[in-house]
C-alpha cells in the first residue's frame, strides 16, 4: 500500500515535469527546424533560423533596449525600495501602515492598468512614447517588489549591528554604506534580480508606452504577427539559454552566499 | 552597416557597444533626431529588405511604427506634436479622413509614377481632394476566400454562400478585421459596400452570425494564416493573396478566389505629413516605395504580399505567377470598394464586431 | 526601534519620500488621470457615463467580465489543485539535498519570454501539433481534437505559468512547517489524512491564498495568452481594452473597462486580505 502510494507520487511528479516542460521542449526543437513552419514533421536540424534572428537588426536592439531598460529600471526600484524599507523599519512615521500600503499598492493591480494609466498620464501630459517611460512604467511595477522583499527581512538583530555602529560614533550615512547595505546584501539581490526578471519579460506596458525603440517581448510579438515562424522558436529559445545562464550565474555567485 | 548585417556576431556587438553609451541614449531616446524618417506604416513596410536599400542610398534611418486600422492610425497622430510624423500609410478611401483633419501635404503629380499605376486602383474618389492630390496608392489586393485546394471543392469558392453553409461548418476561419469581412458580409447579401448605411446592420449582422457559427477561429494574421497553411482550416473568409502568396513556397495547394458576389477591394497609399519637418526625405521615400525596385519589395514584403500598385514592378515572372499579375484586370472589374464608414457608423460596425466574436 | 537625534526629523522623511513621491506620480496619478478620462466622450470630449453604461448595458461587453472571471477561476481552481500535491512532494519525499535542484527544474520554463511561451502552446496543442499527433499515433482518437484556438487552450497556457509560480509559494509554505507540529499530531493519536486536514492544511493556507490572490491578478488582467490561444472565439477584458486602444484610439473608453478590471481586483485583493500582510521577519 505504502509503496503504491510512493509510486502514484513519482508518476504523478513525472507527469507535472513533463508538463512544465512539453512547450519549451516543443520550442527549442522545432527552432532547429529547416523548413519554414515550426509543426511536426520534424525536418532540421538546422541553424538557419539562429542566423536569421541574430542579423535581424531589429531583433538584436531590442535585446540591447531591454537589458538596458531591466538593468536601469531595477536600479532605480531597489535603490528606491530600500531606502524607504530602511526609512520605514528604523524610524517611527506617523501614518506609517497608511505610507506602506500605499508603496504595495501596485502589487495588486494588473499591469495591463498600470500601463493604461501611464499612457493616458503622458498622453494628457504631452510626454512623448519612449524606452524611458516604459522604464517608468517597470519601476512602478518592481518598486514595491524591492520594497517589500528588503523590508520583511530587516530584522532587529540588524538593528542592533547598527546601534552598536553609532554608538562607536560612525556617521548615519557610514552606517547605511558599512553595515547595512552589506547586511541586508541577499534581500538588495533577490529583488533586484526579481526586477530584471519581470522587467526583462515585460510586455504590456512596453507595448503601450513605447515608439520607435522598443523591447524585446514587443518585438517578438510583431514578429509572431507577422506569421508563424521557426524564427520565433529561435529567439525565444536564445532568450531562454540567456535567462538560463543568469539563472545559474545568480545561484552560484550571489544567492548562495548566506548571512552569518 | 553593410557587412555587419551580414554578420551576426559583429552586428550584436556593434549593439552592445551602443549599449555602453546606454543612460544618454535611452534619455534621447524619446525624441528622434531631425535627420531621421518617422514613418507611420503596416507590417509590410517594416522589412528590412524594403527598408535598407533606402536607408543606405539616402543616408537615413526610417523609424517606423505598425499601427493597424485608420482610426488607431489617426489616434496616433492626435497624440503625437506636429512634426513628429513625416509620411504614413493609409487606407486610400480614407485619405480624406486625414485631410480633413488638416494632416496631409499635398503631393507633387509629376514627381511620381502615377501615369503607371493600375488606373482601378488610382482611387481619384478619394485620394483627390478639392483638386489636390493627397495620396498615392502603393498596393492593393483583395480580401476574399482564401482556401486550400486540395481539401475543398473549388467550384464552391466561387459563391460567396458556401461560406455558411453546412458542409463546410468547422472549417472556416475568419479573418479578424471587421471592415473588410463586414464587407463581404455586405456581397453576400447583395448590398453594395459603398452603400451602407445603419439601416443594414441588422441584415449584416445576421449574416456574421452565420458566418461565426462555421468558424472554428477569429483570427489576427498570424492565426488565420497559421490555421490555414496548417491544416486547422481549409477556408480563409477575409483572406487573399496577402495570405496565400507569401506561403505559396511553402504549402502550394493555397489558393484565393474572387467568387461571383465579388470581392472587397484593400488598397493602402502613402500621405506626407504638411508639418513634417523633413519632406525632401519624405518625397524621396514615397518615390523609392513607388519605383519598380521598391514596389517589388513591397509586393514581397515578409509581413504579407500583395499586389504592387505600379504596373512596371520589378517582379519576377516566379512572382508574379503567385500574385496572379495578369488576372488582374478581370478580378478589378468584379471587386468593390472597402467599407468607409463615418465615426457613429464605424463604432456600431466595431460594436457588431465585438458582438460576433463573443457570440457562442 | 526610534532613533532620536537632531537629525532623526529629516532623515526618515528623505529616506521615504522618493519612493513615496514615485508611487504618487507614476502610479496614483496616472489612475486619477484615467478616471477622468473614463467619464469623457471620444470625440468631442465633454463629461459623460456613456463609457460606463455601455459596459453594463451591452451584453457583449459585460459578457467579456463573465469570460474573465470563468476563465480565472478555472485557472485559479486547476492551478492549486495541480500544484498542491507536486509541492507536497517536492517538500517531502525528494531527499533535501536534491530538493532545490527539483524546484529550480520545476519552475524554469519561467525563463522562456513570456510571449513566446503562449506561442509555445500553440504548437502544442495545433491540429498537426505534438499532442494529436501523438494521440492519433497511439490509437486513441482517429480524428485530431481541436484543441487550439479555443478555451481549453487559453487555460492550458495559463494553469502552465501558475502552476509554476503556486509550486514555488506553496513548497516555500510547507517548508516553514515546522516538522514538531506534524509530530505533535501523530502523539496525540491522529492519522495522516487527519493531520492534513487539521494541521498541515490550515498552516499552509496563507501560501494557497497569496498565490491564489497572485494567480488571480495576473491572470485577470493577461491580454497575451487568450488573445494567442483562444482563437477570438471569445474575448476577455484585456483584449476588450487593448481592442479600444488598437483599432480607435478611444482612451476613455478603454480607462473605463480599465477601471471596472480594477475594481474587480480589489474585491479579490479584499476577500484575500488578512493574508497578504507584508511584516517584518
Amino acid at each position: 500500500m505504502r509503496a503504491l502510494v510512493r509510486l502514484t507520487a513519482w508518476l504523478y511528479a513525472i507527469a507535472i515535469y513533463g508538463f512544465i516542460f512539453l512547450p519549451v521542449v516543443v520550442l527549442v526543437l522545432f527552432s532547429l527546424q529547416a523548413t519554414s513552419f515550426p509543426i511536426p514533421p520534424f525536418t532540421g536540424p538546422s541553424l538557419r533560423w539562429y542566423q536569421a534572428v541574430l542579423s535581424d537588426a531589429r531583433l538584436t536592439s531590442a535585446l540591447v533596449n531591454s537589458l538596458l531598460v531591466a538593468v536601469l529600471s531595477s536600479l532605480a526600484s531597489v535603490t528606491l525600495g530600500f531606502l524607504s524599507a530602511w526609512g520605514f523599519a528604523r524610524f517611527v512615521l506617523p501614518g506609517s501602515a497608511f505610507l506602506r500600503g500605499l508603496i504595495t499598492l501596485p502589487l495588486t493591480v494588473s499591469y495591463l492598468i498600470i500601463g493604461m494609466g501611464l499612457l493616458v498620464l503622458f498622453n494628457w501630459a504631452g510626454v512623448p512614447k519612449s524606452l524611458v517611460a516604459a522604464g517608468i512604467g517597470h519601476v512602478v511595477i518592481n518598486l514595491p517588489l524591492c520594497f517589500a522583499i528588503i523590508y520583511s527581512q530587516m530584522g532587529d538583530h540588524q538593528i542592533n549591528i547598527e546601534r552598536a555602529a553609532r554608538d562607536l560614533g560612525a556617521a548615519e550615512w557610514k552606517v547605511l554604506l558599512m553595515i547595512t547595505v552589506p547586511v541586508m546584501a541577499p534581500a538588495i539581490f533577490a529583488g533586484f534580480f526579481l526586477s530584471m526578471t519581470f522587467s526583462w519579460d515585460e510586455f504590456v506596458i512596453s507595448f503601450l508606452l513605447t515608439r520607435f525603440e522598443t523591447t524585446l517581448p514587443v518585438e517578438i510579438w510583431n514578429l509572431l504577427r507577422s506569421g508563424l515562424n521557426p524564427k520565433t522558436n529561435a529567439v525565444g529559445s536564445l532568450v531562454f539559454a540567456v535567462s538560463i545562464v543568469l539563472v545559474v550565474f545568480f545561484e552560484l555567485t550571489l544567492l548562495r552566499r548566506k548571512p552569518a | 552597416m553593410t557587412t555587419t548585417a551580414r554578420n551576426p556576431l559583429s552586428n550584436l556587438k556593434s549593439h552592445l557597444s551602443a549599449a555602453c553609451a546606454g543612460a544618454a541614449l535611452l534619455m534621447a531616446a524619446g525624441s528622434a533626431q531631425a535627420a531621421d524618417l518617422n514613418a507611420l506604416i503596416w507590417c509590410d513596410h517594416s522589412d528590412p529588405a524594403l527598408l535598407e536599400p533606402f536607408e543606405k542610398a539616402n543616408d537615413v534611418k526610417v523609424n517606423v511604427k505598425e499601427f493597424e486600422g485608420t482610426g488607431a492610425g489617426l489616434a496616433i497622430v492626435d497624440q503625437s506634436q506636429p512634426g513628429d510624423w513625416d509620411v504614413m500609410v493609409i487606407d486610400s478611401i480614407d485619405v480624406p479622413r486625414g485631410v480633413e483633419k488638416g494632416l496631409f501635404e499635398p503631393l507633387p503629380e509629376d514627381k511620381l509614377p502615377f501615369a503607371d499605376l493600375f488606373p482601378e486602383v488610382k482611387m481619384d474618389k478619394s485620394t483627390i481632394v478639392d483638386g489636390k492630390r493627397y495620396g498615392i496608392t502603393e498596393k492593393f489586393g483583395y480580401n476574399t476566400i482564401g482556401f486550400n485546394k486540395t481539401k475543398v471543392d473549388p467550384a464552391d469558392m466561387q459563391s460567396l454562400t458556401s461560406l455558411t453553409s453546412d458542409k463546410y461548418k468547422g472549417k472556416v476561419a475568419i479573418y479578424d478585421y471587421y471592415l473588410p469581412v463586414i464587407g463581404m458580409a455586405a456581397l453576400a447579401i447583395g448590398k453594395k459596400t459603398a452603400d451602407l448605411t445603419e439601416a443594414d446592420l441588422p441584415a449584416l449582422k445576421a449574416e456574421l452570425l452565420k458566418m461565426k457559427a462555421n468558424a472554428k477561429l477569429v483570427g489576427e494574421v498570424t492565426a488565420s494564416q497559421t490555421a490555414l497553411a496548417t491544416g486547422e482550416v481549409d477556408i480563409l473568409v477575409g483572406g487573399g493573396e496577402w495570405v496565400t502568396a507569401g506561403l505559396a513556397k511553402e504549402n502550394p495547394a493555397l489558393d484565393f478566389s474572387i467568387p461571383k458576389e465579388g470581392a472587397v477591394l484593400w488598397s493602402q497609399s502613402l500621405a506626407m505629413f504638411k508639418d513634417s519637418k523633413n519632406k525632401d526625405m519624405a518625397l524621396k521615400f514615397i518615390q523609392y516605395i513607388l519605383s519598380p525596385e521598391g514596389q517589388a519589395r513591397l509586393a514581397t514584403s515578409s509581413c504579407y504580399w500583395g499586389m504592387p500598385a505600379n504596373t512596371k514592378a520589378a517582379l519576377t515572372d516566379e512572382q508574379k505567377k503567385i500574385l496572379r499579375f495578369d488576372e488582374q484586370p478581370g478580378f478589378l472589374a468584379r471587386a468593390q470598394a472597402y467599407p468607409a464608414p463615418n465615426a457613429d457608423l464605424d463604432k456600431k460596425m466595431q460594436d457588431m464586431w465585438t458582438e460576433m466574436l463573443q457570440a457562442q | 526601534m526610534s532613533v532620536s537625534g537632531s537629525n532623526s526629523r529629516a532623515l526618515p522623511w528623505a529616506l521615504v519620500t522618493p519612493a513615496l513621491a514615485w508611487t504618487c506620480a507614476f502610479f496614483v496619478l496616472p489612475f486619477i488621470a484615467m478616471g477622468f478620462s473614463s467619464l469623457t466622450a471620444h470625440e468631442g470630449g465633454g463629461f459623460t457615463i456613456a463609457n460606463y453604461s455601455q459596459f453594463f448595458t451591452d451584453p457583449s461587453y459585460w459578457r467579456a467580465m463573465v469570460n474573465s472571471l470563468e476563465v480565472t477561476g478555472t485557472v485559479t481552481v486547476i492551478s492549486i489543485l495541480l500544484a498542491y500535491p507536486f509541492a507536497w512532494i517536492l517538500a517531502e519525499m525528494v531527499p533535501e539535498r536534491w530538493q532545490r535542484l527539483a524546484l529550480i527544474l520545476a519552475v524554469l520554463p519561467f525563463w522562456t519570454s513570456y510571449v513566446v511561451r503562449s506561442y509555445s502552446w500553440l504548437l502544442v496543442l495545433a491540429q498537426n501539433g505534438v499532442v494529436n499527433r501523438a494521440l492519433i499515433g497511439t490509437g486513441l482518437i482517429a480524428e485530431p481534437l481541436q484543441l487550439a484556438n479555443t478555451r481549453l487552450a487559453t487555460v492550458t497556457g495559463f494553469v502552465h505559468f501558475f502552476v509554476m509560480l503556486l509550486t514555488l509559494t506553496i513548497f516555500a509554505n510547507l517548508k516553514q512547517l515546522s516538522p514538531s507540529y506534524r509530530k505533535a499530531a501523530a502523539d496525540l493519536g491522529a492519522g495522516p489524512v487527519r493531520t492534513f486536514l487539521h494541521v498541515v492544511l490550515p498552516l499552509t493556507l496563507p501560501g494557497i491564498m497569496v498565490g491564489a490572490f497572485l494567480t488571480f491578478v495576473l491572470c485577470i488582467g493577461d491580454y497575451i495568452t487568450p488573445q494567442i490561444l483562444g482563437g477570438n472565439n471569445e474575448l476577455v477584458m484585456p483584449q476588450l481594452v487593448m481592442m479600444q486602444i488598437g483599432r480607435r484610439g478611444d482612451f476613455p473608453l478603454a480607462s473605463a473597462l480599465s477601471i471596472i478590471l480594477m475594481a474587480v481586483v480589489t474585491i479579490a485583493y479584499l476577500a484575500c486580505a488578512r493574508w497578504l500582510k507584508i511584516e517584518r521577519a
